[in-house]
């Protein structure tokens, strides 16, 4: 019979493999895991052990606390199997009576997943407190084969964990014996767990416990037909039974067969008020052993196949959710880098006079052969004559420190000015309301983390050979030069006439390089890195690179020629160390400010497009599809 | 007056000035959130404490409350012996509460919006001391909406006394229903029982069970409101037990139990809302303690930073320091030969040095020029030149923008995560008031420096120049004068005259002039040096004094003073605690009445309870 579906097992098998892989990558997202998710508690402990398996039945009884829900189950089995109690919340853990035999062809294990099996010694079992998930079971020759018979904790308790065993039990379940009473049938926790059952389309058993027979005869259609229309439960068969302590005890209440059709309103009343003429207890076990335990299976099988990807409630649900969480993330992300993180204005230039030694160093480098000596015999008696000279001239002046210290104070201060302002912007964007940004960028604003953050700061900058950086800089610029333009040798010839008036006004700006409108643009460019530099040149326009100086071609690629071609190529020293240190600064505040936050929101913003995601939904849809051909061909 | 009366006059009294602290804990003003919404809370609370007060002497408000089905309307109308509401089988049957009254009770003094209640006036005697409502139950709606039983049941329980709390055998252990009593019970007396006890079992002895782990559970009554209604209607005599309900209700919540229940009541709210804010504020203490330390960090390396850069500065202003024990000692040597020669150098050197003196170019000149001179050296010139030098000089002492900045962008962080609103003063370009706030951290230090300096240098002057010191040095200056005013003398009066020898050229008065000049200069410099010995080890004793001493403030004493209040605010809060505490316990717990637990703080972290908000 479900062969049918048996060919749903593989896919089944795969979505679940898929899904398992897809929330592993969005662990980020800060999404509630898969288990405890309905559906996919479903496909776990239903579709995956019993669409594969030969045909069998689960029958759960079910209902609130101390209803007699274990007085039910025992009439059910004819044997004082769950022990009954006048206390509430007292059955903690199900028991599963199973037909003989039954445990040789099929794994309980794998039908009860989530319970640790027991075989049951006595009544009292299910009343021990223990905080795993027992199952007791026992095996009967009174049952049908391919028929199991539970019963289960209540669901309305304040034992919270009874829920939880109960609601497992509902997962794997095909049939439910409701029990209702009067006080109970209009109970919130009650409507919601059958509102489930009913959508995973259960057959469901009503029984009416504890009627006070013949008064409630008129009102249990009324109650019945309110539980209807609240949870969406249509009942296949309806008993009730009378408020009977003694007999509930000695295991002789009598249940009678009702018919039942929930109206269409909630109000109207239903028709059938009155007793049968012939009214003869029925016996509930007969009941079960003559449904159809094929179709049942099959409906319940594909009940709950359709809440798998059923819009509302099932992947297609999951899967809107991450995508939902994803764009979340990238408004996070579009928060970030809608404006720029931090401005300075007035970035720090390099002394014109340490550019100038530097140049003249790497053109003695250049000098090759006996000029190179010359030169550099001249230097040193020009240093030695120099010396005594130099030596009154520092000691007449006040200490100096090296120009380069002093650039590198003035930077530390431009450096804390930016990190303070991308605080304040940070803080700005935290108070935004934003709540993925708020709880991430908490821990980031906090004191600890700045301390830290300054700390390694301080280390790298003092740590950082300016000089070298320099020199390195202007050998491969003029360098570069040198191939490229004619005019070098000027260069160097009126470096100091260039240098007095070459005296740039720099400013730099830190990106955040993420997804708005900034942002495309500036990805392709920088890959790597997520917070991207970028430094202005104010009033450059003589040498034609007006804007931006970064990128090998901005000034060789201007034609102009002259003095003010010069002082362009001299600029460009100044700008390229400067974008070369910005670098520096948004690599650190990247790395050691924002940490993971930038990758995390990237690959957040990602997600939907991931193959994992895609994966998965596509064997919903072919799920979808191949459930739609089956409703076709039957 | 009965002592009794006194006693209870006493008692309100003591809950009156309790109110009127919490008043004032809720009105002093604070930049701390958590304390601000603490603050928030009580001043709810504070208009319904004030209801309270008011309605003290008004009958008592007894609501139903418990799961659908569980027989409220029933009890209603078996407590007042007459069909009054309706009781049904079915699923809920009360929507629109009803509220039961003596017609001599004037309902608009209790403060409930009557247009929600179906009224009803019974002339009953039972009803002379009590108003009874019958409520809608609180496990039928399974989400909060404007219609739901739920939010009707929730408008009403704050306007309540006493709760009647029914259960039965099926529902005593419902989780809903538990989960609301927690919220409802806070600020209420409880009566437990148990109803259907024609059909049902008696289950009293698990529901205390399960109940006295939150709840003081006294007595639980179990009663048949059916049976009892049919009793009293045809006149039948009634079960012991719904008996004694009966008269609990009717008679024991007179009017002396009246006052016991409401100022219990009033009690319990107070201390839910303490409690509430207590943990508020514990959870949010340890943020404020990190700031605490970490500000006292700051301060404690600044205070190091300016005693080094002290020590080194004043190290090497030598002229300075002999300047100022010069005129010390010739201060107090009043006039002698020595001392008036001392004058001359110590003025000589002023006079050269007067160009430069005056204007300390650093902060350690400040300190040595004396807190006297510093003083009037401020007040001669205008405040902006100073405040500008001021500046100026905290550069020198380790103060400079970028330290500043650093600090300024630590606390930052510390604030925010304290919940300290501080970044509106920092958006306002703060590094300029940071400097500003640096400048007088500096003064009061320098100014605390100056004055030990001149303890150094009373203490070396007198160490150094005793009467033996003096009585040398005197001599040995004398003695070249005295030697060539009788040379002099010697050739005046006798050679010149007597001897007939040349009277002495102006030869000898250029040489004993020079003399003078190099033998003076001699003493001044030897005596000097014997002035400054020992100055090395003071001036490192003193910068290591004032490494340990403490700044009156840091740089941030608008924080300092924030944290200081968060303390005292909790430390009120604890006290308020104490006191409310100290008189639930003066009321006797009562034999009738159930209650909340004390001793188990029900609220749960960062959210309002329910009942504080649902007015």
């Amino acid at each position: 019979m479900p062969s049918t579906l048996h060919e749903f097992s593989q896919t089944v098998h795969r979505l679940r493999d898929n899904l398992i892989a897809l929330e592993q990558k969005t662990k980020q997202l800060d999404l509630p895991g898969l288990s405890g998710r309905e559906w996919f508690d479903i496909l776990q402990r239903k579709l995956i052990p019993q669409l594969s398996d030969n045909v069998y039945l689960v029958v759960a009884v079910v209902g609130g606390t101390n209803i007699g829900k274990s007085v039910i189950f025992n009439h059910l089995v004819h044997q004082q199997t769950s022990a009954i109690s006048p206390l509430a919340s007292q059955t903690r853990h199900p028991v599963c009576l199973v037909p003989q035999d039954f445990e040789q062809n099929h794994d309980l294990e794998k039908i009860f997943q989530g319970f640790q099996l027991i075989p049951w010694a006595s009544a009292e079992d299910p009343l021990k407190q223990d905080e795993q998930h027992l199952l007791f079971w026992k095996t009967s020759e009174n049952l049908a084969s391919n028929l199991l018979v539970l019963d289960t904790p209540d669901i309305d308790s304040d034992a919270e964990v009874n829920w939880e065993r109960a609601e497992r039990i509902r997962q794997c379940s095909d049939v439910l014996v409701t029990v209702l009473t009067q006080q109970k049938y209009n109970d919130a926790a009650v409507k919601q767990f059958f509102r489930e059952a009913a959508r995973e389309d259960k057959v469901i058993i009503t029984i009416f416990n504890q009627c006070e027979l013949p008064d409630d005869e008129a009102y249990w259609p009324l109650w019945l037909n309110t539980f209807c229309h609240e949870t969406g439960v249509r009942p296949e068969f309806v008993f009730i039974a009378p408020n009977n302590r003694q007999a509930a005890t000695s295991l002789q209440l009598p249940f009678y067969r009702r018919t039942f059709e929930p109206t269409l309103s909630e109000n109207t009343p239903a028709l059938n008020s009155e007793a049968p003429a012939e009214d003869t207890p029925v016996n509930l076990m007969q009941v079960l052993s003559q449904m159809h335990f094929g179709e049942i299976k099959v409906q319940t099988l594909k009940g709950a196949l359709h809440y798998l990807v059923e819009q509302n409630t099932g992947v297609p649900a999951y899967l809107r959710e991450i995508k939902i969480r994803s764009n979340e993330f990238r408004s996070a992300s579009e928060l970030l880098s809608e404006q720029e993180l931090a401005e300075i204005e007035n970035w720090p230039l390099v002394p014109n006079s340490v550019i100038v030694d530097a140049v003249r160093k790497w053109w003695q480098s250049q000098r090759e052969g006996w000029t190179a000596q010359v030169h550099g015999f001249y230097n040193t008696i020009g240093k030695g004559v120099l010396w005594p000279l130099r030596y009154v001239h520092s000691l007449a002046t006040e200490e100096k420190r090296p120009p380069m210290e002093i650039y590198r104070e003035q930077e530390w201060s431009v450096v804390l000015q930016t990190v303070e302002g991308i605080y304040d912007r940070l803080t700005l964007v935290s108070e935004l309301g934003n709540e993925l940004l708020t709880n991430r960028l908490k821990t980031l604003l906090n004191g600890t983390s700045r301390e830290h953050l300054l700390k390694i700061l301080h280390e790298e900058h003092a740590a950082f050979d300016f000089t070298a950086q320099l020199e390195e800089l202007i050998k491969t610029e003029m360098t570069f030069f040198k191939k490229e333009s004619p005019q070098y040798y000027t260069f160097l010839k009126q470096l100091d006439r260039i240098a007095a008036v070459a005296r740039p006004a720099l400013s730099v700006g830190l990106f955040f390089v993420g997804f708005g409108a900034v942002g495309h643009a500036g990805s392709q460019l920088v890959t790597d890195t997520m917070i991207q530099s970028v430094v202005n040149v104010a009033g450059d326009v003589a040498g034609g690179a007006a804007t931006t100086t970064v990128g090998e071609t901005a000034v060789s690629s201007t034609a102009s020629t002259g003095i003010g071609y010069l002082e362009a190529k001299f600029r460009r020293f100044h700008a390229v160390f400067a974008q070369k240190r910005s670098e520096w600064l948004a690599t650190a505040v990247r790395t050691h400010l924002l940490k993971t936050l930038p990758e995390e929101l990237k690959s957040a913003v990602d997600l939907p497009n991931s193959e994992f995601y895609q994966v998965v939904q596509n064997s919903v849809s072919e799920l979808e599809t191949q459930l739609n051909q089956l409703r076709i061909s039957i | 007056m009965p002592t009794s009366e006194l006693a209870q006059i006493e008692m309100l009294a003591s809950v009156d000035n309790l109110i009127h602290q919490l008043k004032l804990w809720s009105e002093q003003k604070t930049d701390w959130k958590p304390a601000q919404q603490c603050q928030a809370v009580i001043h709810q609370l504070l208009p319904r404490l004030d209801m309270l007060r008011v309605r003290l002497e008004s009958p008592l408000v007894i609501a139903t409350f418990g799961g659908t089905g569980t027989g409220k309307s029933s009890l209603v109308n078996a407590l007042i012996g007459s069909y009054c509401t309706t009781s049904g089988r079915q699923r809920p049957t009360t929507t629109e509460p009803v509220l039961i009254a003596h017609p001599d009770t004037d309902l608009d003094r209790l403060g409930l919006d009557l247009s929600q209640f179906q009224i009803e006036q019974k002339k009953l005697d039972q009803l002379r001391n009590i108003i009874l409502i019958d409520c809608p139950d609180p496990d039928t709606s399974e989400v909060m909406d404007e219609a739901g039983n739920l939010t009707r049941l929730q408008q009403i329980i704050p306007l309540c006394d006493i709760l009647l709390y029914t259960s039965t055998q099926q529902k005593y252990r419902s989780a809903r229903v538990s989960e609301e009593l927690k919220e409802a019970a806070v600020g209420r007396r409880l009566i437990f029982v148990q109803t259907h006890a024609g059909l049902d079992e008696d289950i009293r002895e698990d529901w205390r069970q399960q109940l006295s782990r939150q709840f003081d559970v006294p007595e639980i009554y179990l009663v048949d409101s059916v049976r009892a209604l049919e009793d009293q209607l045809a006149d039948r005599p009634l079960e012991n037990e719904f008996a004694s309900l009966q008269n609990v209700l009717s008679t024991q919540l007179g009017k002396s139990e009246r006052l016991q229940v409401r100022r219990a009541n009033l009690l319990e709210l107070i201390q839910n809302a303490i409690d509430h804010c207590t943990h508020k504020i514990s959870v949010a203490l340890p943020a404020i303690r990190e700031l605490e330390a970490f500000l006292k960090e700051q301060q404690v390396s600044l205070t190091s930073q300016m005693s080094q850069e002290l020590r080194k500065e004043l190290l090497i202003s030598r002229n300075l320091w002999e300047r100022r024990l010069l005129s010390c000692v010739s201060d107090s040597w009043g006039f002698s030969p020595f001392s008036t020669m001392l004058r001359v150098y110590n003025g000589l050197g002023n006079f050269i040095a007067s160009a430069s003196l005056f204007r300390a170019r650093n902060s350690a000149q400040v300190a040595l020029i004396g807190a006297l001179q510093g003083a009037r050296w401020i007040g001669n010139r205008h405040k902006e030149q100073a405040a500008e030098d001021r500046l100026n000089r905290i550069g020198s002492f380790g103060l400079d923008d970028n330290r500043l900045r650093e600090s300024q962008l630590l606390i930052d962080g510390y604030a925010q995560a304290a919940g300290l609103a501080t970044h509106q003063d920092h958006l306002a370009g703060s590094l300029e008031k940071l400097q500003t706030e640096a400048a007088y951290v500096e003064e009061q230090f320098l100014s605390d420096a100056g004055t030990r300096v001149d303890g150094i240098i009373t203490k070396l002057a007198h160490k150094n120049s005793g009467w033996f010191t003096r009585i040398w040095y005197e001599t040995l200056f004398l003695s070249l004068i005295v030697y060539a005013l009788v040379r002099i003398g010697k050739n005046f009066f006798y050679d010149s005259f007597l001897d007939e020898r040349n009277i002495l050229a102006i030869d000898f008065y250029v040489t004993a002039g020079v003399i003078f000049l190099i033998w003076s200069g001699l003493l001044v410099m030897l005596f000097t040096r014997k002035l400054k010995r020992g100055l090395e080890d003071e001036i490192n004793q003193l910068s290591d004094e004032l490494a340990k001493a403490k700044l009156a403030h840091g740089l941030f004493p608008h924080l300092e003073q924030a944290c200081q209040q968060a303390h005292s605010l909790q430390h009120s809060l604890e006290r308020m605690g104490g006191e409310t505490r100290q008189l639930r316990n003066e009321i006797a717990s009562s034999r009738i009445l159930g209650a909340w637990k004390v001793t188990e703080p029900t609220m749960n972290v960062g959210s309002i309870p329910p009942h504080l908000t649902s007015q």
